[in-house]
């Protein structure tokens, strides 16, 4: 509950403290990506290739819902954690009520914008005369439940923050399981189409929502709601805004990213590349994601370490989250280029969409072995306090290289021009990350006398 | 007793608090909390140095939502959040076991539960902050008045942050006192009798 870092983390072996601190984070993130999968692989069999098409369109706007969701969230659960170390129990609920409300005023806002102006921003997203259908339909339902998604996933970053990280996971899983559950009944049984999945996104969502709530009803709790909380107060706006601009930056990128990417392979490769990309996008998160969660369990382990000047357990750890990594991805790299139709074909039965898919997968997952190696250092640095250069990583991998890669290369290349943006975007990006790290290791007496 | 003395850079508070301090036989703990904290917690005092009286609002990027999933769990790595945790528990325990004067460092909010505390935030004239400055440190007039500048935007964002309260404002404190009126003698005596009103 507290920030407090325990003290074994300086002394347990250093391997058994990453198992402790990732396993929570590797598997709420696998749920996730799974959850994710699962929506695309009963659209792709039960409604359609071109449904897959009106789905990967949808992924900007998804991608900018949430980064309006990390503007408060974020914030707010940093807020909620520091309040809660201090025993702050009134101020931690005021965090935790103005979360609320700032939720409901945020997603109302979006919501509404985004439905007046639907049809021309899903245009902009690259959406065709045929996928369009598709992705409106999605999408309307999606955005009428925005505000129930913003607020259940607020709830869960509380929920994790105020000393419930295991109860947020269950809510997760449920929400996983429910709409695996609902989907295929939704879609096969009832015959509602690409609506089926929405509803059973949303419907999921409420029932994680309502046990949440039910949670925070209870006066028990260190965190309820009650009178007067929902009053938002200026300078707890202010806090969470301000802590929660990066991430929100970040997604506001990654949704410029991808309408880069979708329109390049509308315009060089028509709808079906646009869902072989949605194909393709699901499979490299998943393994990404577990990365992600191995990063989470690295960030106070090194950060101790480091802390306490103990350089040896420091480049332990990091060498060994960066092994683990790299054999995720590595793992990731054989199916992308050994057995990608094999991957396709969970997602749909069309010959021509397996065929773009497994082409997609075989270019962007080639340089996956050195992906986790760079994730890893990014993050390194930030744990160990150096917010900036950790920033600037994840930029150059994400953004500042793969941006004008994406503007320039389809030009020539055309479709494989977008595909190939992303590993040589990759690439130079972990070049620079291994550069930035000797660097450091230099300056910083990080170096070790056996290496 | 616990004595809390919020300052402005340059205006005596730190001077206060130590002839305070002298005088009543009280700890006096400013600086010295850091290594107390080191100590403490196996981490290195540099670390507390550069976070000390800082805030750092960055949530980082690996806290980014990802679409429809939970929000990644926020930094835990070795954020000024950490270390100001660390050093709040040092606080208490310090506050326990002795009589303290604390300088800055949120301490009257840390031991907000605790009904023998006095909080008091000295301040100054800008003319005589920048004098006092100038002398202590041997720096040019106009380095004196960045340096004041800088450290007051600091230590407000830092307080505010922490406390949810303001700094530097009445409000926050249950004594004010301003050293270009008083002199740091009768500073010290006005503090010294209202402790003694509190006994």
């Amino acid at each position: 509950m507290s920030k407090k870092l325990p003290l074994t983390l300086g002394t347990e072996p250093v391997k058994k403290l990453l198992r402790a601190y990732a396993m929570p984070s590797i598997i709420a993130m696998t749920a996730s990506s799974l959850y994710n999968m699962v929506d695309s692989i009963f659209i792709g069999h039960g409604v359609g290739e071109l449904a897959l098409s009106g789905l990967a369109v949808t992924f900007p706007l998804m991608n900018l819902a949430a980064a309006f969701g990390s503007l408060v969230g974020v914030g707010a659960s940093t807020l909620i954690s520091v309040k809660l170390g201090q025993k702050d129990y009134k101020t931690a609920q005021q965090v935790l009520g103005n979360v609320f409300v700032l939720n409901l005023i945020i997603g109302v806002c979006f919501t509404t914008l985004s439905l007046a102006f639907l049809e021309p921003i899903l245009r902009f997203f690259g959406a065709s005369e045929n996928t369009l259908p598709y992705a409106k339909d999605y999408m309307t339902i999606i955005l009428l439940g925005n505000v129930i998604t913003h607020i259940y996933l607020g709830l869960n970053a509380v929920l994790r923050s105020s000393g419930h990280p295991r109860l947020s996971m269950y809510a997760t899983i449920t929400t996983v399981l429910l709409n695996a559950i609902l989907d295929p009944i939704f879609i096969f049984v009832f015959d509602w189409g690409i609506k089926g999945a929405a509803i059973a996104t949303i419907l999921a969502q409420i029932i994680a929502l309502a046990w949440q709530c039910k949670l925070f009803a209870n006066p028990n709790e260190l965190l309820h709601f009650h009178k007067g909380i929902f009053r938002l107060k200026k300078r707890i706006v202010m806090d969470s805004f301000s802590i929660g601009m990066a991430p929100f930056l970040m997604n506001l990128a990654s949704c410029f990213i991808v309408i880069l990417i979708n329109n390049g392979l509308g315009r060089y490769g028509g709808d079906l590349a646009i869902g072989a990309y949605g194909i393709v996008n699901r499979v490299v998160f998943l393994f990404i994601m577990v990365v992600m969660g191995l990063n989470q369990g690295m960030q106070p382990i090194a950060g101790y370490n480091y802390g306490a000047q103990q350089m040896q357990r420091v480049m332990e750890v990091l060498k060994v989250t960066i092994l683990y990594a790299t054999m995720v991805m590595t793992l990731g790299f054989v199916v992308g280029e050994f057995m990608p139709e094999w991957v396709a074909r969970v997602f749909t039965s069309e010959k021509e969409l397996i065929r773009l898919a497994a082409d997609g997968m075989r270019v962007i997952m080639f340089v996956f072995p050195v992906i986790g190696f760079q994730m890893v250092v990014s993050n390194f640095f930030q744990s160990i306090g150096m917010a900036r250069q950790s920033i600037f990583l994840s930029l150059t991998r994400q953004v500042l290289f793969l941006i004008p890669l994406l503007i320039i290369l389809p030009r020539y290349w055309g479709m494989t021009g977008v595909w190939i943006s992303m590993p040589i975007s990759d690439f130079i990006a972990s070049v620079v990350a291994a550069g930035m790290l000797l660097h450091k290791m230099k300056n910083n007496k990080l170096h070790q006398p056996t290496m | 007793m616990i004595l809390n003395i919020g300052r402005q850079l340059g205006s005596g508070g730190r001077e206060i608090a130590q002839r305070v301090a002298r005088n009543l036989n009280m700890k006096f703990l400013d600086k010295e909390l850091i290594l107390l904290a080191a100590k403490e917690s196996g981490i290195a005092t540099e670390m507390f140095e550069r976070a000390d009286e800082c805030t750092q609002k960055t949530g980082g990027f690996w806290g980014f939502h990802l679409p429809w999933m939970s929000s990644l769990p926020c930094s835990e790595g070795l954020t000024n959040d950490t270390l100001f945790q660390i050093q709040s528990e040092v606080i208490k325990k310090e506050a326990e076991l002795h009589d303290c004067i604390f300088v800055g460092r949120c301490a009257d909010y840390i031991l907000r539960e605790r009904k023998d505390c006095l909080n008091v935030f000295v301040s100054a004239h800008e003319d005589d902050r920048i004098i006092r400055l100038q002398s202590a440190l041997n720096i040019p007039e106009e380095e004196a008045r960045q340096l004041i500048e800088r450290t007051d935007k600091q230590r407000a964002a830092y307080y505010n942050f922490y406390t949810n309260k303001t700094w530097g404002e009445a409000a926050s404190y249950d004594l004010c006192i301003n050293s270009s009126v008083l002199g740091i003698e009768n500073a010290c005596h006005l503090i010294e009798k209202c402790i003694e009103c509190l006994k």
